[in-house]
């Protein structure tokens, strides 16, 4: 891992890791992702490093669900509208910016998949699905099965089973996430990523069905 | 948004929903997905001993744009060769079903289920001759 990779994931600690641009009120030095200028107080723009800089925490896979939780309502205190109701329409609209990014980070990393995928993005490994065809005909042949049983089961009783195999198979691909990030193994992550998509999208299409059969 | 009379038909109203034996030696199946939306289709078709396509059937596990491709794809190749189902473009789907921006990769996802169920039989029977030569 480069020292870039490094420092990336550190979030707002190191004051001086990234080079200084002019405030825009009172031109004075401020570090280009510190979100209040160092001399005068006033709000800068939203720089939007990735999910995790912007939550102040390291990038990994496993975090502290109430550590994410605690650091975004802290800054949520920071950026809410209520404290720059008497501030000028620029610091206002800065304001919304950086809650708007803030609310994305949050909800991106709060979600398994959509972590392991801001995460993949954050190491250089991103992938586009919505211009990509998987042809792994093992995991096709699998989801295309259990889309199958779903279609076929017709009793509440026999969805309810294949909830739960849903749910213990999501568990374990997570569990599985996990693994693959800490041995830094990124292309084992995105195979795990396409499948928890698929795993996620039959527990969806299981709900529907158990919403019908119980009407 | 507004969706064209011949996709709702096709949707509705899919033609050759099915599966054939994926062993049969005229068979070839191609099996794709499209991960962001969590789609998976299967297209298959018949060819005969003269190279032309038979049947064809489907079974898409998707949106509804994603069904009206791949029966309208299964219509189009029936009594084509395989180099003419291979020359069938996404945006010729797109075209016919007046498929909105959004839904354009379910006509992608067709196109290549389609190349991918052509690619199956010529391995197959590339297979098949190469069995018989040896004999």
């Amino acid at each position: 891992m480069s020292n870039n990779d490094n420092h990336k994931g550190e979030g707002q600690g190191h004051v001086h890791a990234h080079p200084d641009s002019p405030c825009w009120s009172c031109r004075g030095s401020v570090d280009q992702r510190a979100p209040f200028c160092h001399a005068c107080g006033i709000i800068q723009p939203a720089r939007r490093g990735d999910e995790f800089q912007r939550l102040g925490m390291k990038a990994d896979f496993d975090l502290d669900p109430k550590d994410l939780e605690k650091r975004y309502f802290a800054f949520q205190r920071t950026f809410h509208p209520d404290r720059f109701a008497t501030k000028s329409s620029r610091e206002k609209q800065l304001s919304l910016q950086h809650a708007t990014d803030l609310n994305e980070a949050y909800d991106r990393l709060k979600a398994p998949l959509s972590r392991a995928e801001a995460l993949l993005e954050t190491k250089g490994a991103g992938v586009d699905d919505h211009a990509r065809t998987e042809s792994d005909p093992e995991l096709l042949m699998e989801a295309m099965e259990s889309r199958e049983a779903l279609a076929d089961a017709e009793t509440a009783d026999e969805v309810a089973k294949l909830e739960a195999l849903t749910r213990a198979d999501i568990e374990l691909s997570e569990e599985a996430l996990s693994l693959a990030f800490s041995a830094d193994d990124l292309e084992g992550a995105t195979g795990i990523v396409t499948r928890l998509k698929y795993l996620l999208k039959l527990l969806q299409e299981i709900r529907r069905k158990r919403l019908v059969l119980n009407n | 948004m507004a969706y064209s009379d011949k996709l709702i038909e096709h949707y509705e109203n899919p033609l050759n929903i099915g599966s054939f034996e994926k062993d049969d030696d005229g068979v070839g199946t191609g099996l794709v997905g499209a991960p962001a939306c969590g789609d998976v289709m299967k297209l298959q078709i018949k060819v005969n001993p003269e190279g032309i396509i038979e049947d064809a059937k489907f079974k898409t596990f998707g949106c509804g744009s994603a069904i009206a491709s791949s029966s309208l794809v299964t219509e189009w190749v029936k009594g084509k060769s395989l180099d003419e189902a291979g020359e069938i473009k996404n945006t010729d789907i797109a075209e016919e079903l007046a498929l909105p921006p959004v839904k354009i990769h379910c006509s992608v996802l067709a196109e290549d289920a389609i190349k991918a169920a052509i690619s199956d039989y010529k391995e197959k029977s590339a297979a098949i001759a190469k069995g018989e030569a040896a004999e």
